[in-house]
């Protein structure tokens, strides 16, 4: 509706107004990630031991199995995203949305285990104060916490603004919000290997 | 589409989505601002030529008020002055309306960024009236000062929150959020909102090199707000990314800093340049001498930005052979910068001359900026900059290229759209005692410092007389006709004030294209309405056609075909 109209005035659109703006948001986190990340490399590669000696080491099987949890939600987003491309029926009518509500579920759970992680971790000793381990850990995995929390309002968002139908084009928030979150699960298996496994 | 509906108060004027109300806003703040600026550098000028004495209107300067002032005049007049006069105000105001388009995609997003960007200014502005006063290790922040309340006791998490230090951090991160909504909304409004007929190489090029500089600071900016908030951590949870006896690297603050820091320069320039690029070929009724070598050549420039930022540590403990890398690189990225300025020569060569205020605005630009611009061939050599490190030669540099970037880019745009954009014909006597007031001055506040820094004075020192070996004549004297001529420079933008107000009180109405311009600005009506065009406009050429060979007048608007 919104791309026909400007089709008339307009030169062609490259993709929805939402979905441009987003991968350049995007473009900008990747760099504030890829900071993070270069500033802890640099770091541990220069540290005598790393993990420091007398610290607590991190969860790796319940983070593996939080990995699998987050990246599920990843692809029931994606699927609910080309169901809905695929979609033939009018502008306004958006299909699956049990695989929406799944996607916020396993999101939620993902941030739930991730503070019950944090809560342990904190109660054995591991501060931001406790050692660059700790203060590494804490930022670097926090910031992407944040992102994962500001996704699940997002989504949240999205859910009442397709069930009340008041967004004007639906199709366009389901790709943005969807490029995002799927950047935000793609982003975890580096975070996870870079700060759990190496 | 609303078309010039009436509104409220506070709808037209302070909660506008229009985008030229925006622009506008932007650049009101923007100067009020470099009001701030060019007062504390009036200050601490005037403290180092007679230092000791009462300040006219200030009174006695203390050492730790001349580093606070010093870092914030440096804070503010690239991120509070340059950042919204030139990419946010020029942006809005020019994108929509040169693409041909009502608004920005995200006309609430845009709101919203301005209003997110003020309140970044009043927290800046705040960190001057907390207890320990604002931050003073400098505009770049550099651990250790910056870190772990070294300039700001800090006991507890709320007064260390409410430090200078962690304020400072505050602004510049809000400031960055708005300037990066900004940006989306640039980037996405030239790509989805253009005219018909609107094809990449018919856009004008001061919205390509806007886009240009908007890709290169978020590109950039990551990786410095990604330090900001470590560093932010240090000062207020007691982190010590930055502190090298708990394992932190104070020297990774400097790579995340000028990776950010030194692409901004060219965030900077680009639109200045952008804005030649349209006065020039006007006020030369010739076309712009290679458009699409000029946007290769900013593409270029774009990369090679972000590999040049070490140049400026080479004094703070670098692997030699990294410094002869980014020494190449710098010396490399002026390059296409003077290919650009080339053209720009190019461009004037046969042409028909008008010097009318924005042209000599716009030729005074390229004039201080070559100085500007050879002085940095020097300091990018690593071998002369480990001498000149720090020094007035380096204040000298940067300011011959950020004052005639800034101002003489911001004034150039000013007396070229404000006609359009405020519909009223600004007087012409004014602007030229404006320019020369401004070129004398400006040059010989700056041009001394040049000697005073290769005889050795060091940037940060509040007062000479202590320091008799650098201090001898004429270097004292050159330090007060500096004092002077700085001065001198900020009482003759006093012209430029009158002749603002005096235009918008008693200003004749101006004509709808008075330099008869080709691009679709000028197309609307004087000022534009809300929402830019009663019709949206078709584009049929390319933004550069003057002296067409029998067209009916010298020149073809882009929106009229054959």
């Amino acid at each position: 509706m919104e791309l026909e109209f400007s089709a008339r005035v307009h030169e062609k659109k490259v993709a929805s107004d939402g979905v441009v703006g987003m991968i350049f948001l995007l473009a900008t986190e990747m760099m504030f990630f890829a900071g993070l990340i270069s500033a802890y490399i640099v770091n541990k590669a220069g540290a005598m031991a790393w993990p420091p000696p007398g610290q607590p080491r991190l969860p790796i099987a319940v983070t593996g199995v939080n990995t699998v949890v987050l990246l599920a939600s990843g692809v029931t987003m994606w699927m609910f995203a080309a169901k809905n491309k695929r979609n033939t029926l009018s502008d306004n009518k958006v299909i699956g949305k049990n695989l929406m509500m799944l996607t916020v579920l396993l999101g939620a759970t993902f941030l739930a285990i991730q503070g019950s992680e944090w809560a342990k971790m904190l109660h054995f000793g591991l501060t931001t104060k406790s050692s660059m381990y700790g203060a590494f850990f804490y930022t670097i995995i926090g910031a992407h916490g944040i992102h994962v929390l500001a996704g699940v309002f997002t989504l949240f968002y999205m859910m009442r603004k397709i069930t009340t139908g008041t967004h004007p084009s639906p199709k366009s928030l389901i790709d943005s919000t969807a490029i995002y979150w799927i950047f935000v699960v793609a982003i975890w298996p580096c975070l996870y290997y870079l700060v759990y496994l190496s | 589409m609303e078309h010039g509906h009436k509104q409220s108060f506070a709808s037209k004027y302070l909660f506008s989505t229009d985008h030229k109300v925006i622009g506008i806003q932007y650049i009101t703040v923007g100067l009020l601002m470099a009001v701030i600026g060019g007062f504390l550098a009036y200050v601490f000028r005037y403290n180092l030529a007679f230092p000791g004495k009462d300040i006219p209107l200030f009174g006695q300067l203390l050492p730790q008020q001349y580093n606070t002032f010093i870092t914030n005049h440096g804070m503010i007049m690239v991120f509070w002055v340059g950042m919204p006069i030139l990419l946010s105000g020029l942006g809005n105001l020019l994108i929509p309306t040169m693409v041909g388009t009502d608004d920005m995609a995200f006309p609430f997003l845009n709101m919203l960024s301005f209003w997110i960007f003020t309140l970044s200014a009043i927290v800046l502005i705040a960190a001057f009236f907390v207890p320990g006063g604002a931050f003073g290790g400098g505009w770049t922040m550099y651990p250790p000062l910056s870190a772990g309340g070294y300039m700001n006791t800090s006991p507890d998490l709320l007064t260390a929150l409410f430090s200078g230090t962690s304020l400072m951090i505050l602004a510049v991160a809000l400031e960055f959020v708005a300037m990066l909504m900004g940006g989306i909304n640039f980037l996405v409004t030239t790509i989805n909102k253009r005219a018909k007929g609107m094809t990449p190489w018919r856009i004008p090029l001061i919205v390509w090199f806007l886009d240009i500089a908007s890709v290169i600071f978020m590109f950039s900016c990551g990786p410095l707000v990604a330090g900001a908030f470590m560093l932010l951590l240090d000062n207020i949870v007691g982190t010590g990314f930055f502190d090298a006896s708990r394992g932190g690297d104070p020297i990774l603050w400097q790579h995340l800093f000028w990776f950010f820091g030194h692409p901004e320069v060219y965030v900077l320039l680009l639109p200045a340049l952008g804005v030649l690029g349209e006065i020039i070929p006007v006020f030369s009724r010739k076309p712009l001498f290679a458009y699409k070598t000029i946007i290769y050549l900013a593409l270029a420039s774009a990369v090679l930005s972000v590999v040049v930022w070490a140049h400026h540590q080479f004094v703070s403990g670098i692997d030699p052979r990294m410094a002869t890398f980014f020494s190449v690189g710098t010396i490399i990225i002026s390059i296409p910068f003077a290919g650009i300025f080339l053209a720009f020569m190019a461009t004037l060569w046969g042409g028909s001359i008008k010097f009318t205020v924005p042209m000599m605005f716009a030729l005074g630009f390229v004039a201080l900026f070559l100085v500007g611009g050879l002085t940095g061939l020097f300091l990018g050599s690593n071998a002369f900059d480990i001498y000149a490190h720090d020094s007035y030669f380096v204040v000298a540099h940067f300011h011959y290229t950020l004052f005639p970037d800034i101002f003489f880019g911001f004034f150039a745009a000013f007396y070229f759209w404000f006609p359009k954009y405020l519909g009223k014909e600004l007087n012409v006597t004014l602007g030229k005692i404006h320019f020369w007031l401004t070129t004398i001055f400006f040059n010989s506040t700056f041009f001394l410092l040049f000697f005073n820094g290769l005889h050795g004075q060091h940037r940060r020192i509040n007062d000479y007389s202590f320091f008799g070996n650098v201090a001898m004549e004429p270097y004292s004297t050159f330090e007060k006709v500096a004092t002077i001529s700085a001065i001198c420079l900020i009482l003759s933008q006093l012209v430029f004030v009158l002749n603002l107000f005096k235009t918008l009180s008693s200003g004749k109405k101006a004509a709808k294209n008075p330099w008869n311009a080709a691009t679709l600005e000028w197309v609307t009506d004087t000022p534009p309405i809300h929402g830019n065009f009663e019709t949206f406009p078709e584009v049929y050429r390319g933004p550069y056609e003057y002296s067409v060979p029998d067209a009916k007048d010298d020149f073809i608007p882009q929106n009229v075909a054959n």
